[in-house]
């Protein structure tokens, strides 16, 4: 895609994730043919409809094409594979001598499948197996953010219908990818409670001034900014090579930064932000969620701080 | 000039050439001292590395044709300061001078002066320094009083100014002077470019806390300075100001990240087993790394002759959290260097972590970085 197709694709993801939000968002995206998209221009697929989705506040199941595409199993047209459970990033089903045994988390349109996809380590490599829905239970989840979309799925002693061998590029570049896709929705979300802090700061009039012309208030938002930036900087760093090590920085920065954000734009949208009559509290209600999704900060921060002690070397440094 | 210098205008082939070139050439370019050494011994090697560098043709690369340079992209600039910094041959930022006060010369001297000047500041011929801030204008820099009056043929500076680099060994500095009434900040200000060895000019070194008489008060006393050395409009000071504080957040800042990049590879590689807390060290990567990222794509906007603004201000914000971050974990870390060893090495470290303080306020403070990025990044207005 060149600039104005790119535009012109953006311009439709936006339209799509400000009307629509779980299945019909799903629909809206198979019209504008996001995962022809995700196939010839990841990066712009990626990044501008995880954005559009954490700024909008909405769900899909995108999520799960990114993870099948990474790896190399989206031969059907529908949304099928199984995400791990919140805060872990292992395989989300393991295979034990009476059969698959299945943890994790789907968006609700999966339960509508005849049969969805699980990836399990097996021996050397990891496994694809096709398990049929009726093996398996559902439960919706409320959590914190009763308008995630998603379900907690788990079965045991499951007779796969189909062991499919080994997955093309590995559990882990579907695990790299998909915390770059949540980063973006991260940094979205962060955008967005930004800009109704902000705006809210230069209406409400306190003193007989705006607050925004407060420093304190001032300095809280450019603080805001800057962790937001630092988010955008290092999912450019994650793209730039996409291994592992930096995909992890980037949804460990987005995670922290998503969290910062919305406690400083929570202490300058002060009562209204805590009530549910401004739309503020879903979105620290979804930062939660996704930090927890394929790792939180916490724990991604601390793997890579014993990871470079362990080799005695930083990641590898950057180049101009 | 080297042949391998002639044709690389791409990045690449300037990267295998100056790799190539240091590793030939590493016994004369390595300081002889242990540590971080003497500013005096830092500054003489300084300028023995550029020479070797400037004639061998690299310090050319990336600066335009009409001031010496070979022209090219200014990406070059980045990664040489990059090459010199990670292999520890110069003090980032004593190097980094040049990258702030050449590109303001070229903009806004007159085009005999500036074809003049540059190649010695480039070559190492000359130190150059840049006097802004004074004892009553720190953050409002528009505040200024250091007066520059007409007489004859030029100006008579009077006034004093503080916080000047490298004041003592400086042959030239890029001033700020009040023109225009005590009342017209911004509006009454003009950049001259003054010789350091002019009859009135008193320096008084300061030393700082980190050891290093690394700044200067200046005394002007009725100090003449030609017409010819007036840099952009008279009155149109401040835009030179304001087009050279950029400079500071841009090349020189991606020269400061190959520092700390070798720091923290160098606290990692010496910490004792078990002192490194892992998600501290984790955190701390984070925060130069994204520092980095972000520092990229300024070089690659400025090599994209894009005109650098206020966005810098996240880039400074960005370089002072790491670089703080960075020195607050080897403090905590390696205790016993930081306290109460007198090796060179403990001592390099001390100097760092004190240096370091100063991240938050050199270059435009904390606040005002903050203060920027609110009015114009965020564009929330008046601030009373």
């Amino acid at each position: 895609m060149d600039g104005e197709d790119i535009e012109l694709f953006a311009r439709s993801i936006r339209n799509a994730t400000r009307e629509h939000t779980g299945q019909a968002l799903d629909a809206a995206l198979a019209e504008v043919g996001w995962c022809d998209a995700l196939t010839f221009a990841p990066r712009a697929a990626i990044a501008t409809l995880f954005e559009c989705q954490g700024a909008d506040n909405v769900t899909s199941s995108a999520l799960c094409h990114v993870v099948q595409h990474a790896l190399g199993v989206d031969d059907t047209p529908a949304a099928r594979v199984v995400l791990p459970p919140i805060g872990q990033w292992h395989p989300p089903a393991t295979v034990t001598h009476r059969g698959l045994h299945v943890n994790g988390l789907v968006p609700a349109a999966l339960r509508h499948r005849a049969s969805v996809v699980v990836i399990a380590p097996t021996g050397r490599s990891d496994g694809v197996f096709e398990v049929p829905t009726t093996s398996l239970a559902f439960d919706r989840v409320d959590g914190i953010d009763p308008h995630c979309g998603l379900l907690q799925v788990a079965g045991a002693d499951i007779d796969p219908a189909t062991d499919r061998g080994p997955t093309a590029d590995g559990w882990a570049a579907a695990v790299a990818l998909a915390r770059v896709a949540i980063a973006h929705e991260l940094v979205g979300a962060s955008r967005t409670m930004l800009e109704l802090a902000r705006e809210h700061a230069l209406g409400r009039i306190q003193f007989g001034r705006p607050i925004s012309s407060f420093q304190a208030i001032r300095h809280r938002l450019a603080e805001t900014l800057v962790a937001i930036e630092m988010a955008e900087a290092t999912l450019d760093l994650a793209w730039l090579d996409m291994t592992e090590q930096t995909a992890a920085m980037a949804k460990a920065v987005a995670g922290r930064q998503a969290r910062t954000t919305a406690r400083h734009c929570q202490q300058v949208l002060a009562g209204i932000g805590f009530t549910t009559e401004h739309p503020l509290h879903l979105y620290i209600r979804r930062t939660l969620l996704l930090d927890g999704l394929f790792g939180t900060a916490a724990s991604l921060t601390r793997a890579l701080g014993e990871e470079i002690m362990s080799i005695g070397q930083l990641p590898r440094k950057l180049v101009l | 000039m080297t042949d391998a210098v002639s044709g690389a205008t791409d990045l690449e082939d300037f990267r295998s050439s100056v790799e190539s070139w240091l590793d030939e050439n590493h016994s004369k370019l390595a300081p002889a001292y242990q540590g971080s050494g003497t500013l005096e011994q830092q500054m003489s090697h300084l300028a023995t590395v550029k020479r070797l560098v400037y004639d061998a043709g690299f310090m050319r690369c990336g600066w335009p044709e009409r001031v010496g340079g070979f022209g090219g992209s200014s990406l070059m600039r980045a990664y040489l300061g990059e090459a010199l910094t990670a292999r520890d041959l110069v003090e980032p930022g004593l190097y980094s001078m040049t990258e702030v006060l050449a590109p303001t010369m070229i903009d806004y001297a007159t085009p005999e002066l500036a074809a003049t000047m540059v190649p010695a500041l480039l070559r190492g011929d000359e130190t150059w320094c840049q006097g802004f801030s004074e004892p009553g204008t720190g953050s409002n820099l528009a505040s200024l009083s250091c007066r520059a009056d007409r007489a004859g043929e030029g100006w008579r500076v009077s006034g004093q100014k503080v916080w000047t680099s490298l004041a003592q060994y400086a042959q030239r500095c890029v001033l700020l002077t009040r023109t225009g009434t005590p009342e017209s900040a911004h509006k009454g200000i003009t950049a001259l470019f003054v010789d350091m060895d002019a009859p009135g000019i008193t320096v008084r070194p300061i030393q700082a806390m980190h050891g290093v008489e690394e700044f200067s008060e200046v005394f002007f006393e009725d100090v003449a300075v030609p017409l010819a050395r007036t840099l952009g409009q008279v009155n149109g000071g401040w835009a030179v100001a304001m087009d050279l504080l950029p400079y500071e957040r841009s090349t020189s800042l991606w020269h400061r990240g190959a520092y700390l990049h070798r720091r923290l590879q160098d606290l990692v590689t010496t910490a004792p087993v078990g002192a490194l807390d892992p998600v501290k060290l984790g955190e701390v990567t984070q925060l130069l790394y994204a520092f980095v990222a972000r520092s990229r794509a300024t070089q690659h906007r400025m090599a994209n002759n894009e005109r650098l603004g206020p966005e810098t201000s996240i880039d400074k914000v960005l370089l002072a959290t790491a670089e703080q971050a960075i020195f607050d974990l080897a403090a905590e870390t390696l205790t016993p260097e930081l306290t109460v060893s007198d090796d060179p090495e403990s001592e390099r470290w001390r100097t760092a972590y004190l240096y370091a303080r100063a991240a938050t306020i050199y270059g435009g403070s904390a606040e005002i970085q903050r203060n920027i990025i609110a009015r114009r990044l965020l564009d929330l207005g008046n601030d009373r």
